[in-house]
């Protein structure tokens, strides 16, 4: 076949595929296609790519091209093997003919059918994908980098397990224990600082926000590392802590009180006028109810209960605010007027 | 079973056990060639027997490697050692440690018992004389008390052999 019909052919396959096509020879054709299963515009339902050599003689196409794996990901030796396989049995199949998008096509569709992990999690040794379970599969991920893939539990322990050594590193390196708070804050930030990792299996760089993904989606996010949870530690211990859970208590038991509802009837308590026993009375009547049914459980609030039903409702609202003052003796003028000023500030 | 680090280690963690169990599977299924697992019932410390290469410094010799796992395998390396006497080779010391990156700081959880096998038959397989390391005497002295090489600060520079 005339030298101008082969050259036709590669501006055509040049056409098809763009940038994923690098000739290094034009004639005879020598090309490296880099290919994709169809599926692969979504990136997470990519499992496999190959780039595809092809290397025409000056027979072509009279003698197929050969065909070879240049680089892969996803593919151990043996779906290689399978893929080159396929490849080249088409190539003899059309000999003779123009063959190099076919070539190309042929390869797309092998990928497309391959594109699924296989083998074992290299982690645990067990399969990714159980064909026996089916659905009962665990969930995998893939790591973008290198398109190597880890059950998402396995590979999630082993990123808190290196996060927690590498802290561990921090901490001995740093000996004053005054500064152990600081330090471990200064660790974490070097970490997401740092924002790579390494591939357990080809040591390949990829981003830790691939793993953050992945822990995003299984809901360990708070588990991340173990600095965190030690940093809590501390904090739990704290003042302000205990103010803002008591905080959250009071809130929560609210709730629960009012089946849900908070907004309106705090709004009900901010009204200056609501502490003076006669503008209260009507609309109080019936949470009162409600209140003082949970309340009775509780005997240490039991003083409050029984006191006027004006300074009682703000208080029940909002007992576990008054946590701290409870086991000071005050009167319930006091306490009302500390509410007022209290919610005053906390919605300026 | 006896020595005191074996009584003093952690058992080890359920994933441990899971992952060791498959690997003892997968071994007797396709073991590495050159390499032949003494059968116990202890699968926190394997007991293997080495064969050098045919054509090496080492063929038809016979050592034994020493194999314990951590509680949090494969996340931490196991402990490797040659039961003395070891191969003399450049890497190895007398009281059978051996200085390896794999087994410690390029450790990685996806390395499995058989891969570790592989690397040191290929370490043994390339060494050029039967020689010990150069400051044998003076790291074996230092290890007394059954220390493990694994607290060892290793030092890696010699990638040919």
């Amino acid at each position: 076949m005339a030298e101008e019909e082969v050259m036709a052919e590669l501006e055509a396959v040049e056409a098809v595929y763009g940038d994923d096509c690098q000739v290094i020879e034009p004639y005879p054709p020598h090309l490296h296609v880099h290919l994709k299963p169809r599926t692969a515009d979504i990136s997470s339902q990519q499992f496999v790519e190959a780039t595809i050599g092809m290397r025409a003689g000056s027979q072509y196409p009279e003698e197929p091209p050969v065909i070879s794996i240049i680089d892969s990901k996803g593919l151990d030796e043996r779906r290689q093997k399978l893929l080159i396989t396929s490849i080249s049995d088409i190539a003899f199949e059309l000999a003779s003919c123009l063959m190099l998008v076919a070539l190309c096509e042929e390869a797309v569709e092998r990928l497309t059918s391959m594109n699924h992990p296989d083998g074992d999690c290299p982690l645990c040794l067990y399969p990714l994908l159980d064909e026996d379970s089916g659905s009962n599969s665990l969930p995998f991920m893939k790591l973008m980098s290198c398109f190597h893939c880890f059950h998402c539990d396995c590979i999630i322990r082993w990123w808190n397990f290196i996060q927690m050594q590498s802290e561990k590193e921090i901490m001995s390196s740093s000996s004053s224990t005054s500064s152990r708070i600081v330090t471990d804050q200064q660790g974490m930030r070097k970490m997401m600082e740092g924002s790579m990792g390494k591939c357990p299996v080809c040591r390949k760089v990829f981003l830790t926000k691939d793993i953050e993904h992945v822990l995003d989606l299984v809901g360990t996010g708070a588990q991340l590392d173990s600095g965190r949870i030690e940093v809590d530690a501390d904090i739990l211990q704290s003042d302000s802590e205990k103010i803002r859970r008591q905080k959250f208590e009071a809130v929560l038991k609210l709730q629960q009180e009012n089946s849900g509802l908070i907004e309106p009837k705090r709004n009900e308590v901010l009204l200056p006028g609501m502490f003076l026993p006669q503008a209260v009375t009507a609309p109080s009547s019936e949470s009162d109810m409600t209140s003082s049914g949970t309340q009775n459980n509780d005997p240490s609030d039991k003083s409050e209960t029984n006191s006027s039903s004006s300074v009682n409702r703000p208080g029940s609202r909002k007992q576990s605010n008054s946590n701290m003052r409870r086991h000071r003796p005050q009167n319930s003028r006091n306490q009302v007027r500390h509410w007022v000023r209290k919610d005053n500030v906390s919605n300026n | 079973m006896t020595s005191p680090s074996a009584s003093s280690r952690k058992a080890l963690s359920k994933i441990a056990c899971n992952r060791l169990q498959k690997e003892l599977v997968e071994w007797q299924v396709n073991p590495p060639a050159g390499f032949k697992h003494k059968v116990t019932d202890n699968l926190q410390r394997w007991i293997i027997e080495v064969t050098g290469a045919p054509g090496t410094l080492y063929a038809g010799e016979t050592y034994q490697l020493q194999v314990d796992f951590p509680e949090h395998y494969p996340m931490e390396a196991p402990q490797v050692i040659f039961v003395p006497p070891a191969p003399p080779h450049p890497h190895i010391y007398s009281n059978g440690h051996i200085c390896l990156d794999i087994l410690y700081d390029s450790w990685s959880p996806a390395m499995t018992v058989s891969s570790i096998c592989i690397s040191l038959l290929s370490m043994l397989s390339s060494s050029p004389a039967k020689q010990r390391p150069a400051d044998n005497d003076r790291y074996v002295k230092n290890c007394k008390n059954g220390r493990s090489p694994k607290e060892t600060r290793w030092w890696f520079h010699d990638d040919k052999v």
